[in-house]
């Protein structure tokens, strides 16, 4: 089966371990296409969004504010089972691509023509999305089986941003959902959801979030693997056009619920048995 | 508050052009003026080009809501005039305006709620006090028949649906406050009025109405008479109430949009649509009508959305959410949160509050803090202070609403807590 990775910067960690995974399961990817991790559209958009000291503030914190041995350290350790290779770690997508061998196109935005052509010539049979712009319609008819996804929150609850922190104070399952994207925000058709179990060794909602990356890629290659041997079928999602409360889209959670999400975290110990839903 | 363009109620154009020209001539009867209007347009200006571009919705402050509160308070009592009466606004040109009995009347609620949740008491033995001059100096307004009128006082008037329906929110509450058979009476006497000069379909429209049409931001009429109904138990208020929700609601539109707001010659500015939406909002939790909850749920979901996915609301629209101006009108800001955290009251949907604290959190970071008490806890009509809603002026019905959105915050989150450590008690 023919895969091309789609990530929001040749620097992600989890397009590198989604590479790596697949790799390992002897589906080295056909292609990347990622987005440049500088550029000018993007820089005017949030200086825009956010004005200078937004932006400058933004810089300080994720660059500057790392020592010199935290810029080489990996940024997710539930992803190092994948990007540690005892001799060597892999800390960007071009490296992994030097190892398996394949392309890497680097792009401003994944829906533009060149990006197309680039993922036209690779004619994946499937796109693994770990990242990047909202796809367009032309991009998500590209592949002959879909555009994968893996959402961490359980759709068609709970769908949009800052899912896990949603989750829990909804009281709906954590885990994630993988499934197929369509041109809404998280509503394309559902191919297996993941309870996770073990919320009580969460030591903060980041470390949920790693925790949830990680899962959502290992059970990742569980998927692929069944849709490669055409055992995996998709359930459309419900409730896609509702309105109100009945929408389901979630957003940015505010700090002061984040804490409550967390204080609600730091006293969930009753654990529950992962289930698998599909 | 209804006004356009630098008046207060409707006027012939020579008499609307008086007030406009009297104000941008203010800076020559106060030069020191200009020194601060050049000081807030330098600011908002910086303000715009190198923080946030528009009120975005991650703005994070470090001003905390209990502080900010007490800074809109003392802005509002600083504008009490003499006579009692709240000043419309303060002008960066011509100073504060003469009382305006409107917005004295529906800052009373603000002033009680602010004297019950502070915690400085002598802060909040000066609000109630400020609201019992508001209330003496109401009773004194009321027109034999029992309505108040427009504009700003004094000056050339006429009786008003909109103004009396919003001093006779205050005075319910004063009479709740103060058991005071005079302002009973009053407040029966202006709910009676309102309901004589009710049209046939629930609305309000004639000679009393702005512009002398109907108005789907009446349901700010409809809601004090649902609380009358309840303080007094004459259904007959409920009655005249439930016909004007039913009026607005059928100027809900099916994609969100209310179509009845109806001010000629100008946007909808999202100060009127949430009075539409607050109005209805409060007279449908009133009469429990849960329907009409919905659909008022559906429209601010609709503003919700837009906050949340372009990070900001717009000033103002044209019809449909079209062609929303680039500016932030912060008092419509402010009443949408109030709207939010209303909804998460009634429906316990966790995203309207969500949505509530992130635009508290940018009203707050509009609020200066410090300074001349003209201007320290002022909200200004516009984000930049130059734009089109009340430009280069601080709007008393905006401390108001935002006063109203932190306060509304506060006892949220106090009772937040408790049913989440409960739960969280008997989960473990």
């Amino acid at each position: 089966m023919r895969i091309v990775i789609l990530g929001p910067s040749v620097y992600s960690e989890t397009a590198c371990a989604a590479a790596m995974r697949l790799a390992d399961m002897g589906y080295a990817p056909a292609g990347a296409l990622l987005l440049s991790t500088f550029n000018r559209e993007t820089l005017l958009r949030k200086l825009g969004q956010w004005g200078a000291n937004g932006v400058a503030g933004y810089v300080r914190t994720k660059i500057f504010s790392n020592s010199r041995s935290n810029l080489f350290r990996i940024q997710n350790e539930y992803l190092r089972p994948w990007l540690d290779r005892g001799d060597r770690i892999f800390r960007n997508l071009k490296q992994v691509a030097n190892a398996y061998r394949f392309p890497v196109a680097i792009t401003r935005d994944q829906n533009s023509p060149r990006a197309i052509a680039s993922l036209k010539a690779w004619a994946p049979d499937l796109i693994v999305f770990t990242g990047g712009n909202i796809l367009r319609k032309e991009v998500l008819a590209i592949p002959r089986l879909g555009v994968l996804n893996i959402h961490l929150g359980w759709l068609p609850q709970i769908r949009g941003m800052s899912s896990p922190e949603w989750s829990l104070l909804s009281s709906a399952p954590v885990g994630v959902t993988i499934h197929f994207m369509d041109s809404g925000i998280d509503t394309g058709a559902i191919l297996q959801q993941y309870e996770y179990s073990r919320l009580a060794d969460c030591k903060s909602l980041a470390d949920l979030r790693q925790r949830l990356i990680a899962f959502g890629l290992d059970k990742l290659g569980d998927v692929v693997a069944a849709l490669d041997r055409g055992t995996m079928v998709s359930t459309p999602q419900r409730n896609q056009n509702a309105e109100g409360s009945g929408d389901n889209q979630y957003f940015v959670m505010h700090q002061w619920l984040q804490e409550r999400a967390a204080a609600m975290l730091a006293r969930r110990i009753a654990p529950v048995s992962e289930t698998v839903h599909g | 508050m209804q006004f356009r363009g630098g008046g207060y109620s409707m006027r012939g154009k020579r008499d609307k052009a008086r007030p406009a020209a009297k104000e941008s001539a203010g800076p020559m009867r106060a030069p020191q003026r200009a020194l601060w209007l050049a000081r807030k347009l330098a600011s908002d200006a910086i303000s715009r080009s190198f923080a946030q571009r528009h009120l975005y919705s991650h703005t994070r402050t470090k001003h905390s809501t209990e502080a900010t509160v007490d800074a809109l308070l003392r802005w509002i009592l600083s504008a009490q005039r003499e006579d009692g009466g709240i000043a419309a606004h303060y002008s960066l040109l011509s100073g504060y305006s003469s009382s305006y009995p409107e917005v004295t009347g529906y800052l009373i609620p603000t002033l009680y709620d602010y004297a019950q949740q502070c915690s400085d008491h002598a802060l909040s033995r000066k609000a109630i006090s400020a609201a019992e001059r508001a209330t003496d100096w109401l009773l004194t307004l009321q027109t034999p028949d029992g309505a108040f009128n427009a504009g700003l006082h004094p000056g050339p008037s006429h009786p008003s649906v909109f103004n009396t329906g919003q001093i006779l929110q205050g005075l319910i509450r004063a009479h709740s406050e103060r058991n005071d058979s005079e302002i009973y009476f009053a407040a029966m006497r202006a709910g009676d009025w309102l309901i004589e000069t009710q049209q046939p379909d629930g609305s309000w429209s004639g000679t009393s109405a702005y512009q002398g049409s109907a108005h789907a931001y009446y349901s700010m009429v409809a809601w004090p008479l649902a609380l009358l109904s309840r303080e007094t138990g004459n259904s007959s208020y409920r009655h005249a109430a439930e016909k004007n929700l039913d009026w607005v609601l059928s100027c809900f539109q099916q994609n969100g949009w209310i179509s009845g707001i109806n001010l000629r010659g100008h946007p909808d500015y999202l100060h009127f649509i949430a009075y539409a939406l607050q109005g209805a909002l409060e007279c449908a939790a009133l009469c429990q009508r849960n329907g009409a909850i919905d659909l008022v749920a559906k429209s601010a979901w609709v503003l919700l959305r837009q906050f949340e996915t372009k990070k900001f609301l717009c000033g103002a629209y044209d019809g449909d959410f079209r062609n929303g101006r680039r500016f932030a009108c912060l008092t419509g800001n402010a009443q949408m949160s109030c709207v939010w955290l209303r909804l998460f009251e009634l429906t316990s949907d966790l995203r309207y509050f969500n949505a509530a604290l992130k635009m508290n959190e940018m009203l707050k970071s509009r609020i200066v803090m410090q300074g001349r008490r003209e201007i320290a806890g002022g909200v200004s009509g516009s984000y930049p202070i130059w734009g089109r809603y009340q430009p280069l002026r601080y709007i008393s019905w905006g401390a108001k609403f935002a006063a109203d959105a932190l306060l509304l915050e506060q006892r949220i989150k106090r009772s937040f807590n408790l049913p989440a450590e409960e739960a969280l008690e008997c989960a473990s």
